[in-house]
């Protein structure tokens, strides 16, 4: 087993982290969060109709956008997961390959805590999350966040996969204050809208 | 050799008539005709997930955007998916259609069969409405009607298909 990973101080935070993977598109996605982490940093990075906060269980926003992506297929879905999340619905990789939608991406923030477990470590602290990306969809369609660009990331063909490696925050993002029946008729609204 | 569901054809029909917007599973030799044509079908896309629990959040994703979505598993692949089935598909009062085939009936007895139906009978009922069919005769309308069921009810309807000797009642 390798040494883990160093902390690194200069890493984002995961809300700073989600700005930016949603600022590579030139017009906003539908974003799918996991419940937790990335569905509190998700509505803090900015709150938008086309936010769906899945309410669980954990890692199953990749498989929720993959359902999205499929039924509009015109519009861009970016799934939001820890790293936590996605080793519990790691199977969902093969799926979205073998789906091999055109309009699918998945943001993998690596902070390598259960942010909402009182920081428990995860299992999968010290995995190569790019190799397991480009494992699933192939070298150029993963990659690190701090490498990309707006008009690099348009060349990128989907299915496709971005890591951020992301600080550990030093406490839980704001409580999502939306009740599951008024996420539903936001999100449906907004859906056909686009 | 894939064990042959009578009645395979005729639920693909049923499907097709409830004009879903996709279609997602995994199999079971009960399914294995109607997922094939499913796989074939133009008028769908057929998901072929990889565990069953990623068919409820498929199967959510396409009802939040308000489409129609049907999955299709074994009794015990719905059992691995019940925290799925909770906290998305009941909390979010998602109207999608669940096919089960519900393996381990007096007609079906394989031994690794039992406890997954007993399972299911414990686990999945309390929580959640099922209606239950011979799946050597299914009625035409049966997607179609599941869909406008679930619709009025706001929340998924589960189909429970298993094997029934001749004259066996519904449970």
């Amino acid at each position: 087993m390798s040494d883990p990973k160093p902390v690194q101080s200069n890493l984002p935070s995961q809300q700073d982290a989600i700005a930016a993977a949603l600022a590579l598109y030139p017009a906003r996605p539908f974003a799918v969060s996991d419940i937790g982490s990335q569905t509190g940093w998700l509505k803090a990075a900015g709150h938008d109709p086309r936010n769906l906060y899945v309410s669980g269980p954990m890692g199953l926003a990749t498989s929720v956008a993959l359902g999205l992506a499929s039924v509009r297929p015109e519009s861009q879905v970016l799934a939001i997961a820890g790293d936590g999340a996605l080793a519990m619905n790691l199977t969902s990789l093969a799926t979205i390959a073998g789906a091999k939608p055109a309009n699918l991406s998945i943001l993998l923030v690596d902070n390598r805590v259960y942010e909402f477990t009182a920081s428990v470590p995860t299992p999968t602290r010290d995995l190569d999350w790019l190799a397991v990306g480009r494992a699933f969809f192939g070298e150029a369609q993963c990659l690190r966040l701090s490498e990309l660009t707006g008009t690099r990331w348009a060349g990128v063909a989907r299915p496709a996969m971005i890591v951020a490696d992301v600080a550990p925050a030093p406490g839980k993002p704001p409580a999502l204050g939306l009740t599951p029946a008024m996420i539903r008729a936001e999100f449906l609204r907004a859906t056909r809208s686009s | 050799m894939a064990e042959t569901a009578s009645g395979g054809d005729r639920l693909f029909r049923s499907i097709v008539a409830a004009r879903p917007k996709l279609v997602t599973g995994v199999p079971d030799g009960m399914l294995a005709q109607t997922i094939m044509l499913c796989e074939a079908s133009p008028d769908f896309p057929y998901i072929a997930c990889a565990r069953e629990e990623e068919c409820i959040g498929v199967a959510c994703g396409a009802a939040m955007a308000g489409e129609r979505a049907i999955v299709m598993v074994q009794n015990a692949g719905l059992l691995n998916s019940l925290g799925a089935f909770a906290t998305m598909g009941l909390r979010y009062g998602l109207p999608f259609v669940i096919i089960v085939t519900n393996r381990g009936a007096l007609a079906d007895p394989n031994g690794y069969d039992i406890e997954k139906r007993e399972a299911f009978d414990a686990g999945v009922r309390p929580m959640a409405r099922v209606f239950d069919f011979d799946a050597g005769d299914l009625p035409d309308d049966l997607i179609p009607a599941a869909f406008k069921w679930a619709e009025a009810a706001r929340k998924p309807v589960i189909l429970a298909l298993e094997k029934r000797l001749g004259g066996e009642a519904a449970p």
